[in-house]
């Protein structure tokens, strides 16, 4: 007899954006797929384990227990349920906290094409639905968690911050750049800092508009002129969209979550193209700095949206069917949401500005996916980030303008052997050890391996793309004094002996032959970066309060949602 | 008429009220002298300070406010820079006639002077906001932030509850500051009242930057300019990006903190949870870990409410006779930074004698912006050196591990090198009650 197969995915009831988005008086709801697994009760899987302790009122929630895979319900207890039984039962909260979790965690690993780690040792992150009686929510490295509050809200109902797609789905990303970008939560320009808030906030909300039952919703709120099962063509314009998918979504969603760290979307909406915003003041604020990021990622994609509308035929004369209108909406903010997390190996690892994830973004498609056809998604990349002051860190060639370049010089792979080069951070540093002066690295610096990832990347055709990404470091500690020799400018009034830290480094994206495709770095010793650097880190207080006070998301959060201004400069 | 004549000098007594404020200002005129007490509150008080010092420094006040000839003791102004009980207890009046509050409201001052937040028509639950100090889109918005900071009263008196109940999960250093925070941030209802009291009907002042404080009237020949708070308009100008969800953060941390504060509070009534003896091993690590957080967070969003609270601190400039003395009360640098934005008060700062230090000595009251336009500032000794002086008290407020020690020791190190710098830490209680500083008028 022939074995079963084992399900692949476990399908699972979750709330599509939160409680405030309804269709006909109900929550909206979705139905995720995640990688299969037999749960315990939390439930407690292999990468996510659910706690539901409620420390504000010192409750410990017992667990429900999951049917298996193969029960006659799929596995998943809340299908059907009513809305007062998904919003009462603590179970459901759990439920869809790990099934957002998982679900993004299977995109980062379905993007880079290999296993992600969280940023901890751990393999199994904590989550905990309702950690506190409070408007926050926010990853902690140290205690390997994501932790999700909740509170009483206008109408009186509580608001459980777990049920949000986009809160979990940013926290996860916190949890999951950390593992996979250590160095970006290091205090470097208001772009780095503004990298992690943005970057969480993209994949976010790609997220949510990547649910068809999301976009569906939208597209109906805003259609005036729908008609059954068609919309008119005048409702699908890109300023028509912005308004709908962008400020309709965010007039749903449940507006007292705002509170928890600002309103991303309605923020980044408002945020029009412009470039005059990379020169404001305002705008050096880090997390001020990620709306923009936010903003011309959010317009990219309604672009792309509004350009494949185009050229859909129509059902009738001046409409258009509306199941086509939603899946286009839905598989374009799958795609960039794909592409954006794809970009974070071939950016460099430290000191990150803007410039450099477009490089990378870039890059990585157009190693994926060599012609574009289908959404144009690069031009329109480089076009709407220009549009924001955004510009490639690289050239490019005329066919692909903005793609990191081939690496430089002779690069020898004599004495390394590949086999050991795709795992052994060893191999792999000495290949970087026998090519440090092609390399440019700085020699007179401490260099480590930070990461050697093999990854079978699947394009959109089906191609499969085969590269090796290794990481790594440098670090050398010098009094400010001595910047002078590398040409590095030092605030007036920091002291000579100010022990000054400088960081480098790059991501090795190699071939599958093991020959090295990119060399994305950033240079120790690159003097116009590390002196704007050091003028950043000197004005808000890096020096005296240390790197841990710039790591916390709580922290970061609530500075969000008060938009706090950092005046380190004042202070003594 | 000798009463319009200019002030000869200025006796400026810095009482030792521990960790507060509380400054009399003793303005000589040929006929009489005229007093304005700035703040009166502590919480916490020296060591050996003995029995009800606040009283006793009251009965001082009363003292020094008798006249020589032994008529009526008067004080003629009160200011109070803004609700927190290190400012404001010692205006408390619940203990009777004895009490410091009731021996200063006998002193019938003729001037209350507070910051606009404080006006008593600036009610959430009425509707009303104060005439005048703000524009008219902005009613809304100053009424939202009045709320808000009623909110932060409930969100202390929450935190203090929760705290208290996990004691043995957040640690002592933790604790200690979350206790000494949340009760300076609690509403002191006695005090708040006794002030409106004193200030019933014409002789209540509530003042943003630029507007009159009233104080002029009272001290002929003195000019006294309010340099903040600034209301919300004029934030507004500085701050395009004003936080407008702020209000409403604190209005949802106080609702989630009543329902904390509840007896047995529960969130989903029917949901099967484990007893405190019951919890698995596999989840006890985590639940530490939690509780740990969760004092963390406490005290962050203390840091965070007692920030804004000082923000609504007046920043009083009194010019008398050639001198500029300046007091700020605990304005940090977002209270200061409509008036620094200005180049006019920037000049007007420059040749200030006298400078009250901002928030017992803390990192972020004297903004270095601030401290870099005094002239007066010198490393020798000399005529007309800018005198500094300084209420505080070691040990209550920050750590000096993370830096955020009061007093913060670089910022007491530039006090002692660039200025004359007195503080009430060297007060002797058994000689004295206060350091009195003389400062003659040409």
């Amino acid at each position: 007899m022939r074995p079963t197969p084992q399900p692949r995915t476990r399908s699972l009831t979750i709330i599509a954006q939160d409680p405030g988005v309804k269709v006909k008086g109900k929550v909206l709801r979705a139905k995720i797929d995640i990688p299969a697994e037999e749960v315990s009760p939390g439930p407690w899987g292999y990468r996510v384990h659910v706690v539901d302790y409620d420390t504000s009122t010192a409750t410990l929630y017992k667990p429900r227990k999951y049917p298996s895979l193969n029960s006659k319900s799929g596995g998943d207890p809340y299908a059907g349920a009513s809305d007062r039984q998904l919003l009462d039962d603590p179970g459901f909260h759990a439920q869809n906290a790990y099934a957002v979790v998982m679900k993004t965690l299977a995109r980062f690993e379905f993007a880079l094409g290999r296993r992600v780690s969280w940023g901890f040792r751990g393999h199994q992150i904590k989550v905990a639905p309702h950690a506190f009686a409070e408007a926050n929510a926010f990853y902690s490295e140290r205690d390997e968690a994501l932790m999700f509050g909740y509170f009483p809200g206008l109408s009186g109902r509580m608001v459980y911050s777990c049920l949000s797609h986009d809160v979990v789905a940013h926290e996860t990303t916190h949890a999951l750049l950390d593992g996979l970008r250590e160095r970006y939560t290091d205090p470097s320009s208001p772009e780095q800092g503004g990298f992690h808030e943005g970057f969480a906030d993209i994949v976010a909300l790609l997220s949510v508009y990547a649910l068809p039952d999301v976009v569906g919703a939208i597209i109906d709120f805003a259609s005036e002129g729908r008609r059954d099962n068609m919309i008119a063509r005048g409702d699908l314009t890109l300023e028509s969209l912005r308004r709908s998918a962008l400020f309709g979504l965010a007039e749903e969603m449940g507006q007292e979550l705002s509170a928890m760290r600002g309103d991303a979307l309605r923020r980044s909406a408002a945020l029009t193209p412009s470039t005059e915003y990379m020169e404001m003041d305002e705008f050096e604020e880090p997390h001020r700095r990620g709306e923009i990021l936010v903003a011309a990622m959010m317009n990219a994609f309604l672009t792309v949206w509004a350009n494949r509308l185009k050229g859909l035929g129509e059902v009738e004369r001046g409409f258009l069917d509306r199941g086509r209108v939603v899946e286009e909406g839905a598989s374009i903010a799958d795609y960039l949401l794909t592409m954006s997390i794809r970009a974070l190996d071939y950016a460099p690892p430290t000191n990150l500005e803007f410039c450099d994830y477009l490089s990378a973004i870039l890059t990585s498609d157009r190693e994926i996916n060599p012609r574009d056809s289908k959404y144009n998604f690069r031009q329109i990349l480089r076009d709407t980030f220009a549009a924001y002051k955004i510009i490639p860190a690289a050239k490019g060639t005329r066919e692909e303008p903005g793609i990191w370049d081939s690496p430089e010089g002779s690069i020898s792979h004599d004495r390394t052997h590949f086999e050991s080069m795709q795992r052994d951070p060893d191999e792999v540093f000495r290949f970087i050890w026998d090519n440090r002066r092609p390399l440019r690295l700085y020699e007179d610096a401490y260099t480590q391996v930070l990461s050697v990832r093999p990854c079978l990347r699947i394009g959109p055709d089906g191609f499969a793309l085969r590269e090796t990404v290794a990481e790594y470091f440098q670090q050398v500690t010098l009094q400010a004094a001595e910047l002078k020799n590398l040409q590095i400018g030092v605030p007036d009034d920091m002291r000579k002996d100010e022990e000054v830290t400088l960081y480098g480094g790059g991501a090795l994206i190699f071939d599958e032959f093991g020959r090295l495709k990119y060399h994305v770095r950033n240079r120790l010793n690159d003097r116009e970066r590390q002196t704007q650097r050091l003028k950043y880190l000197w004005r808000y207080g890096f020096f005296r309060r240390g790197r841990d006070a710039f790591r916390n998301f709580s922290f970061m959060h609530r500075q969000r949602a008060l938009s706090t201004t950092n005046r380190a400069t004042e202070e003594w | 008429m000798a009463q319009r004549k200019k002030p000869t000098a200025l006796t400026l007594r810095a009482y030792q009220v521990g960790f507060g404020d509380c400054f009399l200002l003793t303005f000589h005129y040929d006929s009489a002298d005229r007093h304005v007490l700035i703040d009166f509150g502590s919480t916490g008080q020296p060591r050996n300070s003995g029995p009800k010092l606040m009283a006793r420094v009251a009965q001082d006040i009363r003292k020094v406010c008798t006249p020589a000839d032994g008529g009526t003791p008067k004080l003629h102004a009160v200011v109070a820079t803004h609700r927190h009980r290190d400012h404001i207890s010692g205006f408390d009046d619940t203990g009777g006639p004895d009490s410091p509050g009731a021996i200063i409201a006998g002193l019938a001052p003729d001037l209350v002077v507070q910051p606009w937040t404080e006006h008593p028509k600036a009610n959430p639950e009425t509707g009303a906001v104060t005439r005048g100090t703000t524009a008219k889109g902005l009613h809304a918005q100053s009424l939202a932030f009045v709320s808000a900071l009623q909110d932060m009263h409930a969100i202390s008196q929450a935190v203090l509850v929760e705290a208290d109940r996990r004691k043995s999960a957040i640690g002592k250093t933790t604790l200690k500051e979350i206790t000494f925070l949340g009760e300076d941030n609690l509403k002191n209802l006695a005090a708040v009242k006794n002030l409106m009291r004193m200030g019933k009907g014409r002789r209540g002042k509530y003042v943003h930057f630029g507007s009159d404080s009233g104080l002029e009237k009272i001290l002929p020949g003195v000019k006294v300019r309010v340099l903040g708070p600034p209301n919300l308009k004029q934030s507004d100008e500085i701050t395009k990006q004003r936080a407008r969800d702020a209000d409403e953060f604190w209005h949802f941390h106080a609702v989630a903190g009543r329902l904390t504060t509840k007896k047995t509070p529960k969130v989903f009534r029917r949901a099967a949870t484990y007893s405190a003896t019951q919890t698995p091993p596999y989840t006890r690590w985590f639940i530490k870990r939690m509780r740990s957080v969760r004092g963390e967070q406490m005290l962050s969003i203390m840091r965070t409410l007692d920030s804004v609270m000082n923000n609504t601190s007046l920043i009083l400039l009194f010019e008398v006779g050639g001198k500029k003395l300046l007091f700020p009360g605990d304005a940090q640098i977002e209270n200061w930074s409509y008036a620094l934005s200005k180049p006019s008060v920037r000049r007007l700062l420059e040749d200030v004698n006298l400078y009250k230090v901002g928030h017992h000595g803390s990192l972020n009251a004297t903004p270095k912006t601030l401290w870099g336009l005094f002239k007066n500032r010198s490393e020798k000794k000399k005529t007309g050196r800018l005198l500094t002086v300084c209420s505080t008290m070691p040990g209550k407020h920050g750590k000096t591990t993370s830096k955020t020690e009061v007093p913060r020791r670089t910022l007491v190190e530039a006090l002692k090198s660039l200025s004359d710098y007195h503080t009430t830490e060297d007060i002797k209680l058994k000689e004295s009650l206060c350091d009195t500083i003389t400062i003659p008028f040409s």
